[in-house]
């Protein structure tokens, strides 16, 4: 019908509009600082000029005198009624503002105002004094005072550095070798919807209203927090604006305001400045890389040595760690990684959309641009004569890997064969043409999943499971699996999530969602349709009496096999049921026997694509087209082709929207996005939309996605590799390839900006 | 925020009359307790922030003058009311043609629902946007006089080379302005102590010891109109705006060229800077380098250095010098190449 | 707060309040009525003279539709027709709106139709997360009406102003096109 609903090629349900479109055109969908509470005081944060210190007084008389004021929280306040907050699982940090008065980063929580409405708690909180003592803060990277450890053991998610063969040997062996450095800043989330906490307290109940991505995950941490049990806590996020990783961790906010609300025996709404965002929240950490690639003439990678740092907080190990899947893309040869953490006076780093891949493969991809340039060939026939299907570091195979179907198919699309290869060759008028292109790829992972499916005798089917509707269209295609698995039309269907009272299911992360959720949604209509196949097949008189449930199907509403159909409905009637409900837990293969039970408690075991027999990935190609005005510099991106291969694609609409959400993502993170320091303060500077740049509407021209057919049966029951993550990441290498290609300076810093080129 | 009254007058005199009843009333326009408000797209944001703290806001948005809002096309030149929309302006049939330079530093000035908000007069009369003269948190000199200025040795990518002191680098970020100074228009303005009338050029004030004052009206003066003399040269005219992105952005570097060419050699021409200033820059020594020769990449260039003769880089902003002068140079060929 | 100031206070304009002039001896209003039209209804209202024009519709009407997504006219999702033109309801006090004809994403479809730019999101999934969305929605409204839609190029432009982060562009320029062409055979 048009091209924002591609027509499915093998392996790949219907384009089908996202089940919740009317609520979101209407503004009937409901994000969770919409819903309305009764009686709601408002409160606002007081945050730290400084970066590190003590907090020696607050100065609060001047803002209690302000009318409306209900309350002021500051340190001290939540002793004994607030334990602190951890940092890993669901935590983002171990920074427990209002439980000491040390300030470890610009920006740290100091004390909260809570007022009648949000104009006299901004008042009131605009006078509030803090008196400081000061230290010098270490900003980041090259500060005095800095430390730097091993990341290897330092978090359990990273235990060590993966390698193969003999690096030293191999590069010596090398005939055309890359030894560069490059670099990503700090970056930050920022979705549309502010950040906010809305917490109402009932008869020992509290209810936090905040958009999240792991609902599971906040219920348990929170109770810990507030020293209740779980099941006195529920956390709701009908409609989430947007997260890319900053709702994945709980931050400290959440429980001080629904201690606030308990405290105050009212409900309090919190709705976070963007500003203070950008200190409360967490962020994507800065990287530097250190990269050799030693190759012969042919075009055989026979070593490649990866190196990297990033920077963290003081008290927390956030590693990034995305050596894992660089160390796997090609077939090098000898192998050596090694990734250190920066630890400096900041907040805590985390999620954000590909967290290791956006920094770490734009090392890569640069490199391997570089060493293509270096070898004289074509950058696409460079990766050809890499690619394998045994990744290098343990000699697995992988399960699927469609990387040059990926690139071919793009390259198609594209016009590749129509790029002149002389630096500076292509030109339209003033402009400078460049071409470039590079790999995507994320890991195929999967998490344990809960799910409960109703089936109703009108045909209704309800779906529940505590996953988070994001944007990715989550909603939608579990609905469309349900409706599959039970042959009911679409529109039959109704799917609730985002709340952590129902069945659970893991942190919507690591592109994980569509293949776990799909999984058990599977799972349990297939214990439905075992129920109905049952009751069809041992009825005395039925249609189907006396078949094999193995040879049934379902579609539109009957039961079928061959020409012999028996409505679902009459199946139900003989059974005596007006409805059939099953509950259903996926655990991933190689998952531990408490991975459900641990899942309930809110700790999560995913199962990483890097796991089991074999290595599970998603590929794709992407190719860009710049412009480059030759005498002013600025870089637009006049064309984006990508093509992706990731099993089955559940709706190729939904689809085709985040893959071509995440490349321009990576146009963001190729020309704009940085969040600037103040090396002196170790302060963030530009601290709005003002100031730190996205792209807006005019800078996206042409965007193509090919949805490249691939089939996969061994990453989970769905088939379903994810692809949230997967089109940010080729992005950022393949412009500045692109960039290179157009005026001969390889930038390898990100971003790049018309200073680079000047 | 701080809690403000709020009056809404019907006439100019009424408007200009309840500030100069203020004790403060001789205070600089930005520290003054009474602030006029019109779209409020910089007033509202700015108070929000905690840098504009007026405990009265006198709405002159419906002031009953129609002279406000006229847009007035003669033989002499343009008129333009000062409440008149950016957006109003830019769509005008005569602007567009005659003014062209007009018409596109207000349609890249900010988004349309912005344009369709802000007054020229209040746009004229927009603070910097400098990351730590927005954050009260930051010392800066232009907010709290004798604060000091964090950017000086701060993050000072966006920041002045043009016209900077040593208590303020703060750059001048309207877009509109630098048109008026190309073609050297003039301001009218109205207090109770009657009107007045100054060149655009001499509106805006260097920051040098005092950059809390930024103009030359007094608190209780209100620009009304903005006349633009006839120039038939106008027609050729353009703005060129560098940005970081292609819209919605403010410039990194950016150039208005009103151009009189015969014959290919240069009769006339004004230019004017912006986002690299802390004013609306006229930059004089260049069009005096470019007036009676021809105009061509070389002469362009040679123009170009002599804008930046006397620019002051610091740590992040250095760019800004040669960005600068490419962006004259393109700009200059590019006005050259228009069809009038 | 440089390295060697061993205290410090925040915040600087509190250092410094001796330099402003003095607050009033007594305090503005604390509560004034607006009266505005929302969608076709008449609406009077009691408000902290603060109050913007956003948080009016959002807290005080309950018109949630309309999105906070910065607060300081730098995302658009505020966006609204105000008397016809789209505006950013962040950046107006509701005092200043006394008397406006006002219209939200919750007043476009009628008797369950939805308005075509509506329909045409839907068709071209112009959104993910949805939270741009109603602020996309009214400012394509006006971006049709104000005659910015003739091109891709024009509509890309006219619709800088609205951030999605989510970046659904290319299928916002198509929607509007949809949209454009089904407004003009109306």
């Amino acid at each position: 019908m048009n091209e924002a609903a591609p027509l499915p090629k093998g392996n790949m349900g219907e384009p089908v509009a996202r089940i919740d479109a009317r609520l979101k055109v209407t503004g009937d969908a409901r994000y969770p600082a919409d819903l309305p509470v009764r009686d709601v005081a408002h409160a606002v944060l007081v945050t730290s000029p400084i970066a590190r210190g003590r907090l020696t007084q607050l100065h609060t008389e001047a803002a209690r005198a302000v009318p409306g004021v209900l309350d002021i929280i500051a340190a001290g306040d939540v002793d004994g009624e607030l334990e602190r907050p951890q940092f890993g699982n669901s935590g983002s940090t171990s920074i427990a503002p209002l439980h000491d008065r040390r300030i470890w980063h610009d920006g740290q929580i100091v004390a909260l105002v809570v007022a009648e409405t949000f104009e006299a708690a901004s008042e009131a909180a605009a006078l509030v004094r803090a008196d400081f003592q000061a230290e010098e803060p270490s900003s980041g990277f090259g500060s005095p005072g800095i430390e730097i450890i091993p990341a290897a053991g330092a978090s359990p998610l990273y235990p060590e550095n993966p390698e193969a063969g003999d690096f030293d040997a191999a590069w010596a062996t090398a005939e055309i070798s890359i030894d560069e450095t490059y670099s990503t800043p700090t970056q930050h989330h920022n979705p549309m919807e502010l950040f906010s906490t809305t917490a109402s307290w009932f008869d020992g109940d509290v209810t936090v209203n905040e958009s999240s991505q792991n609902v599971t995950g906040w219920k348990n941490t929170l109770a810990r927090q507030l020293k209740v049990d779980p099941e006195h806590v529920r956390v709701v996020s009908p409609y989430v604006g947007g997260a890319f990783g900053s709702r994945g961790p709980m931050t400290p906010r959440t429980a001080i305001i629904a201690h606030a609300a308990r405290r105050l025996g009212r409900p309090v709404r919190c709705v976070v400045t963007r500003k203070q965002a950008y200190t409360t929240q967490t962020y994507r950490a800065e990287t530097r890389h250190h990269i050799r690639m030693g190759a012969m003439k042919d075009g055989r990678i026979v070593a490649f040595r990866h190196e990297g740092w990033e920077l963290t907080s003081r008290p927390d190990n956030y590693v990034v760690g995305g050596t894992g899947t660089t160390a796997r893309m090609y077939g090098y040869g000898a192998v050596e990684t090694k990734v250190s953490l920066v630890k400096a006076d900041r907040n805590t780093p985390s999620y954000m959309r590909s967290p290791p891949e956006t920094p770490y493969v734009y090392a890569l991809e640069n490199a391997m641009d570089e060493m293509a340039v270096a070898l004289a060939m074509d950058p696409v026939e460079f990766r050809r004569v890499n690619d394998t299907m045994t990744e290098p570091i343990e000699g697995k195979p992988f399960s699927s890997r469609s990387l040059m179907e990926c690139y071919d198919q793009a390259a198609e699309a594209f016009g590749w064969n129509r790029r002149t290869r002389g630096i500076g060759s292509m030109r339209d008028g003033d402009w400078l043409v460049g071409m470039g292109c590079a790999t995507a790829v994320y890991p195929t992972n999967v998490a344990p999943c809960t799910a409960r499916v109703r089936l109703t005798a009108d045909g209704r089917i309800r779906v529940q499971s505590g996953s988070h509707e994001i944007g990715t269209g989550i909603r939608t295609v579990a609905a469309q699996m349900a409706a599959e698995r039970l042959g009911a039309p679409f529109w039959s269907v109704e799917v609730e999530m985002g709340d952590s009272s129902l069945p659970p299911a893991p942190v919507s992360g690591g592109s994980t969602s569509t293949a776990s959720v799909c999984s058990a949604v599977m799972k349990a209509c297939d214990a439905i349709r075992a129920r109905l196949f049952h009751a069809a097949v041992t009825a005395n008189d039925g249609p189907l009496s006396g078949l094999a449930p193995a040879d049934l199907g379902i579609a539109d509403g009957r039961i079928v096999a061959g020409a012999r159909v028996e409505a679902v409905a009459n199946a139900m009637e003989r059974m005596g049921v007006g409805e059939i409900e099953e509950y259903a837990e996926f655990a991933p293969e190689g998952s531990s026997a408490d991975a459900i039970a641990n899942l309930y408690k809110g700790k999560l075991e995913m199962r990483m694509g890097e796991e089991g027999a074999k290595v599970k990935y998603a590929f794709g190609a992407e190719f860009v087209e710049v412009r480059i005005h030759r005498l002013t510099r600025e870089t637009r991106v006049s064309r984006l082709v990508g093509a992706f291969a990731a099993g089955r694609i559940m709706n190729p609409r939904t689809a085709r929207s985040q893959l071509m959400g995440g490349m321009i993502w990576g146009v963001g993170c190729a020309l704009h996005e940085a969040t600037e320091m103040d090396r002196h303060s170790a302060r963030y500077v530009n601290t709005d939309l003002q100031d730190y740049l996205v792209p807006v509407n005019a800078d996206i021209q042409d965007v193509k996605v090919i949805l490249v057919e691939e089939k996969d049966t061994d990453v989970n029951p769905a088939g379903v590799k994810g692809l949230g993550e997967l089109g940010n990441v080729g992005t950022p290498a393949a412009v500045a390839s692109a960039v290179y290609h157009a005026t001969g300076k390889r930038i390898r810093d990100l971003p790049i900006r018309i200073e680079d080129l000047l | 925020m701080r809690p403000f009254g709020f009056e809404r007058p019907e006439t100019l005199e009424r408007a200009a009359g309840i500030v100069a009843a203020r004790e403060d009333r001789a205070a600089p326009p930005p520290l003054s307790s009474a602030q006029f408000i019109a779209g409020g797209t910089n007033m509202a944001d700015y108070m929000k922030l905690g840098v504009m703290r007026p405990n009265l806001l006198v709405d002159i948005g419906r002031l009953a003058d129609p002279g406000l809002r006229r847009i007035a096309a003669s033989p002499d030149g343009i008129r333009l009311g000062a409440l008149v929309r950016m957006s109003e302006a830019e769509e005008n049939a005569d602007i567009r043609i005659g003014y062209p330079v007009i018409a596109e530093s207000l349609q890249q000035a900010a988004s349309q629902q912005i344009r369709n908000m802000a007054s020229l007069g209040g746009n004229i009369l927009q603070r910097t946007r400098c990351e730590y003269f927005r954050d009260i948190s930051w010392a800066c000199n232009k907010r709290d006089p004798g604060s000091g200025c964090a950017a000086m040795d701060g993050f000072n990518r966006q920041h002045a080379v043009l016209g900077v002191s040593d208590r303020c680098i703060a750059t001048y970020h309207g877009d509109f302005a630098q048109a008026l100074i190309a073609l050297d228009a003039s301001v009218e303005t109205q207090s109770p102590r009657g009107g007045r009338t100054m060149a655009f050029s001499e509106l805006h004030r260097l920051p040098g010891e005092t950059p809390h004052v930024e103009t030359q009206l007094m608190a209780d003066e209100l620009i009304t109109l903005i006349d633009i003399p006839a120039k038939p040269w106008a027609r050729r005219s353009h703005y060129l705006k560098i940005r970081d992105r292609q819209s919605y952005a403010f410039a990194v570097a950016s150039v208005a060229v009103v151009l009189d060419l015969e014959d290919g050699a240069v009769r006339d021409v004004r230019i004017a800077l912006g986002g690299l200033a802390t004013v609306p820059w006229r930059a004089q020594e260049a069009e005096d380098e470019l007036k009676g020769g021809p105009l061509d990449e070389r002469t362009a260039g040679r123009a170009a250095e002599a804008a930046f003769a006397g620019a002051m880089p610091r740590e992040h902003n250095a760019f800004k010098i040669s960005l600068g002068r490419q962006a004259l140079v393109r700009a200059l060929l590019e006005t050259r190449d228009m069809r009038v | 707060m440089t390295a060697d100031a061993s205290s410090v206070s925040t915040p600087w304009m509190a250092l410094r309040d001796t330099d402003r002039p003095a607050e009033p001896a007594t305090r503005p209003d604390t509560v004034v009525a607006v009266d505005f039209i929302v969608n076709g209804k008449p609406c009077r209202l009691e408000l902290d003279p603060r109050t913007t024009l956003l948080d009016a519709l959002r807290d005080h009407v309950g018109l949630t539709g309309t999105k906070k997504g910065c607060d300081h006219g730098q995302c658009g999702a505020c966006t609204v027709i105000v008397n016809g033109r789209r505006t950013l309801s962040c950046l107006s006090f509701a005092q200043m709106n006394d008397r406006d004809e006002i219209t939200t994403v919750e007043g476009l479809a009628s008797d369950g139709r939805l308005h075509p730019v509506q329909q045409a999101f839907i068709d071209h999934d112009a959104f993910q997360c949805g939270y741009c969305t109603p602020g996309q929605i009214m400012s394509a409204i006006g971006c049709i009406s104000e005659g910015h839609a003739e091109t891709d190029a024009d509509i890309r432009e006219y619709m800088s102003g609205n951030i999605c982060r989510c970046a659904a562009y290319p299928n916002i320029v198509a929607a509007i096109r949809q949209a454009r062409d089904e407004m003009e055979r109306a």
